[in-house]
């Protein structure tokens, strides 16, 4: 309708992780650089949307942000299809939150497309004082289950903005690559360099650290 | 310019006027023009005079609106000229002022005669021995005086008995019955909660009606979790799901409501005894389940309930508004994607919880099916509201609207337009099953 609606291409992004780690807040953060206090939970879903700019391509991300309570992941769910990002926010200072990384990852593999690309967020990075998660710890399982990683703050802003464009990137290569290939020859879906197109590992190879907290 | 507009200001707000879309197939007898139709379509007979008063403060405000309306039309015409008939157009304003100020003052005059005589009906019946509630219901439709609102809505739940001499006995043995359930899970400290469930109960009364202070202190929201808590782990085949928080508050706000002076949402809370808040809390606990009761399988595993509604919308907006409809669809828009948080809070994210709470008296006054069948007749005169801004926009700005619609400044009269344009779809289509029959 507006020239805001002219791009190149359009990535669905989907928003998943526990209740009260901060997902509908990074949302705020990256598409309209608002953080609410006051924010409510999330009933459902909630859609936000934002372009930015990739080798000079304009990127369109539809993001849908979800509800965390486990009653609404049949719902939720429903928003996996298509999506070819997630990204997979826990809170850095509730260790629960981040043993339910594991939970999250399986709902992927059963409702997602097997070429999602997945990146863990740990969220609220500005309560330091209060932190749970060490950060090599999240960066290590990151690495062993083909994910990216970033820590973020939607409070402070740290990380935010950085956060979509890495993950938009990393799916604008794909796609571009994907082009790529089908113009050249068909060699098959090989990941471009770089790029893990890990399927997302089972509950027994994932690491069973405890934490200090909870 | 601007001192002309400053006396242009009347005190009467203009009346609004139902989107002709949102009446198209009502025009067969029913569509009189809502204005009007807010009394006449109400359920219950109101007396003459309540309705003479209410028809004469409808035509003032009319009369004012439509003078304010010329006026402003008369003034923007004049435009380049307005200096020419600057001292003329003062003078016939001046005499329009005073005009409409009568006409404000009139319409004052009525509104409060006819809120003294609801008020006397309603004092009038709750101090029969055994109330009629029946009438209660009839006469609670149009709303509640807000002084006796707790006492009805405990009453129209089915709370408070109908005979007087049961009242107390009954209200005695409830409230103890809750505090023995407070008593068996936090009787022994929140270590001993399931802390997943107590967890997400915490964290979303953190965050329920952020912006009220009164839910922002210490006091209230422990009274809030416990409520929810004890709901939930009584009511296993669902348990607590998001939005139950936001469901309780309306219950809580009335019944402090009658117990503080002034405005709730600022009240001094130290003023309110510990046995109190606790009856508080014990009614709205009860007056909860009570309401979830009759919607159970809206929380109850993939909630069949929800879906139900869903559909039964879907049907329902395309009778209503076909063109809407196909620009849904056109676009891409699921009613799954907005009206899913319609069903599973009842609007309450979509209106504030003064508005909530207006009406909530017509549900109850609606009877058993107010909160299930009467709430999808609302969603969709909700829907068909906005149909002209819908129909203007695209995928994804109209999931943006339809997530944040602008009801902010809603008021009761907003309310209860929307609740007779309900009570008009209702019946039309509540009883006509094929009107509604699914295509599957």
């Amino acid at each position: 309708m507006s020239k805001d609606d002219e791009y190149d291409y359009l990535f669905k992004v989907v928003l998943i992780g526990d209740s009260g780690v901060g997902k509908s807040n990074l949302l705020g953060r990256f598409t309209r650089n608002e953080f609410n206090l006051e924010s409510k939970s999330t009933i459902g879903v909630e859609f936000a949307t934002r372009s930015i700019n990739v080798d000079g391509k304009v990127i369109k991300a539809q993001i849908w942000d979800t509800a965390g309570q486990e009653r609404y992941r049949a719902i939720t769910s429903a928003y996996y299809r298509g999506a070819v990002g997630a990204l997979l926010v826990y809170d850095i200072a509730k260790q629960q939150t981040y043993e339910n990384v594991n939970r999250w990852l399986k709902e992927l593999r059963d409702h997602a497309d097997t070429n999602i690309v997945i990146m863990l967020v740990g969220n609220k990075s500005d309560l330091k004082y209060a932190r749970a998660v060490p950060t090599e710890e999240a960066k290590q399982f990151s690495t062993e289950n083909g994910l990216s990683f970033i820590e973020t703050s939607a409070l402070d802003a740290t990380n935010v903005e950085l956060a979509f464009q890495k993950i938009l990137t990393e799916i604008y290569r794909i796609v571009s690559n994907k082009a790529l290939e089908s113009e050249n020859n068909e060699r098959g879906a090989v990941p471009g360099a770089g790029q893990s197109i890990t399927v997302a590992p089972t509950d027994t190879n994932a690491p069973k650290k405890a934490g200090g907290c909870c | 310019m601007a001192m002309l507009i400053d006396c242009l200001k009347v005190r009467i707000k203009p009346v609004s006027i139902p989107t002709p879309g949102s009446l198209s197939h009502a025009n067969i007898g029913l569509g009189v023009g809502l204005l009007g139709g807010r009394y006449s379509l109400n359920p219950q007979t109101t007396t003459e005079s309540e309705i003479k008063a209410a028809q004469a403060r409808e035509e003032l405000t009319r009369a004012a609106a439509a003078e304010e309306m010329n006026l402003m039309r008369k003034n923007t015409e004049t435009g380049g000229t307005l200096a020419r008939k600057n001292v003329a157009t003062k003078a016939e304003l001046m005499a329009e002022k005073s005009k409409n100020e009568e006409a404000a003052m009139m319409a004052d005059i009525a509104k409060l005669n006819t809120m003294s005589i609801r008020f006397t009906k309603f004092k009038t019946l709750l101090d029969m021995p055994v109330i009629d509630l029946e009438q209660l219901r009839k006469l609670s439709w149009s709303g509640i005086p807000e002084e006796i609102r707790s006492t009805v809505w405990k009453l129209l739940m089915g709370y408070l008995p109908s005979s007087a001499d049961r009242r107390d006995a009954t209200l005695q043995r409830k409230r103890k019955e809750y505090e023995e359930y407070v008593a068996q899970s936090f009787g022994r400290g929140k270590a001993t909660l399931d802390q997943a469930l107590y967890h997400q109960i915490h964290i979303d009364v953190n965050r329920t009606h952020a912006n009220i202070p009164l839910y922002q202190t210490p006091r209230i929201q422990e009274a809030l979790e416990r409520v929810l808590y004890c709901w939930a782990i009584r009511h296993p085949a669902s348990g607590y799901v998001q939005g139950i928080n936001d469901l309780v508050t309306p219950f809580f706000h009335v019944f402090l409501q009658s117990q503080t002076k002034g405005d709730v949402e600022r009240a001094d809370l130290s003023l309110v005894s510990p046995e109190t808040l606790m009856e508080v809390e014990a009614d709205s606990f009860w007056c909860l389940t009570k309401l979830l009761d009759g919607i159970q399988d809206n929380y109850t595993h993939l909630q069949p309930g929800i879906t139900r509604q869903i559909s039964r919308l879907k049907e329902l907006i395309n009778r209503i508004d076909a063109r809407l409809y196909a620009h849904l669809q056109s676009q891409g828009v699921e009613f799954i994607q907005f009206a899913f948080r319609w069903m599973n809070c009842l609007l309450m994210r979509e209106l504030s919880l003064r508005n909530t709470i207006r009406m909530w008296d017509s549900y109850q006054a609606e009877g058993t099916d107010g909160f299930s069948d009467f709430h999808l007749y609302v969603c969709a005169a909700f829907l068909v509201k906005w149909t002209e801004q819908l129909k203007k926009l695209e995928f994804q700005d109209m999931m943006m609207f339809l997530q944040s619609l602008p009801t902010q400044n809603w008021d009761d009269k907003d309310i209860e337009l929307l609740l007779s344009e309900a009570y008009m779809w209702k019946s039309l289509f509540h009883n006509s099953p094929n009107h509604l029959s699914t295509q599957s």
